[in-house]
């Protein structure tokens, strides 16, 4: 028997990057049903998808990270090294 | 609107910290993400008269800073050196050649915020981003660490989105079994 494991592992992931057609989405939702492991695979690639936006939102909202102090020194030296006769 | 200002050190001192916390959510190192805002500084300053007013500065300094760590990273993974030879189609391990799991994924019982807020996991899971293979990497994290959009990607890497869809699922495949490798309790009952 053949199984659709290997080809499903593609089309979840391309429901992540385009919108699949109606005969992929189907065949996908059949083989699920009957398939634990490719919902586990569903699952996992779905946490791994939010993982990157978690943690990325994560950091950009983390109000106490601050450019560290001479980092910005150094940043605003290179500033006025600009700012001489050629600018 | 309000009168955006072409003082430099201005835009330091507003929005300095804003553009470092977005180039650490991606970078996720000081050093590069500081010097990634100083490069966009500069940047932005050489370039003033490209402004066009539609947007406020801040969002003109991100779209830069954006660009800035995108060429960052392609030029680190390049710069790793990794064989093409390695950009092997992980599918043929993973699956029998009668389409089925070699070994069925398990089940992952993890909320993403709890995962996130453990830095000992951040690290398993971009030491597996870091050993995927050239290709796959480049489009990877700039999908998914950067958040970029496919056309864009597709642009920059030249290659076309059936290519791009390809190198990203087999990526994820790659990093799925790294992490259960890694992280959720990788020994395997045969």
């Amino acid at each position: 028997m053949n199984h659709f494991c290997k080809e499903a592992s593609r089309l979840q992931s391309d429901g992540f990057e385009r919108t699949l057609t109606v005969s992929e989405r189907l065949r996908l939702r059949l083989h699920l049903l009957i398939c634990g492991a490719c919902r586990n695979y569903a699952s996992n690639i779905k946490l791994l998808h939010q993982l990157f936006h978690t943690i990325q939102s994560q950091k950009e909202s983390a109000e106490h990270v601050v450019l560290p102090e001479n980092s910005r020194t150094r940043i605003q030296d290179s500033l006025k090294d600009r700012s001489s006769p050629e600018s | 609107m309000t009168k955006e200002t072409s003082n430099p050190d201005q835009w330091l001192k507003d929005h300095g910290d804003y553009l470092y916390r977005y180039a650490m959510s991606k970078l996720h190192d000081e050093e590069q993400a500081a010097d990634m805002v100083q490069e966009t500084l500069l940047a932005a300053w050489r370039g003033w008269d490209k402004f066009a007013g539609n947007s406020s500065v801040k969002t003109w300094l991100v779209g830069i800073l954006k660009h800035k760590i995108i060429d960052h990273i392609r030029k680190e993974i390049r710069d790793r050196k990794l064989t093409e030879a390695v950009e092997s189609d992980p599918t043929s391990l993973l699956f029998n050649a009668d389409g089925s799991w070699v070994n069925a994924p398990r089940s992952w019982k993890e909320n993403p915020e709890d995962l996130c807020g453990s830095d000992q996991f951040q690290k398993v899971l971009y030491e597996c981003v870091g050993k995927l293979p050239e290709k796959q990497q480049i489009v990877f994290t700039m999908r998914e660490v950067i958040g970029e959009d496919s056309d864009t990607i597709c642009k920059e890497a030249d290659i076309t989105s059936t290519h791009l869809h390809v190198l990203i699922h087999r990526a994820r495949l790659a990093l799925r079994t790294c992490l259960e490798f890694n992280w959720f309790g990788g020994s395997r009952q045969s």
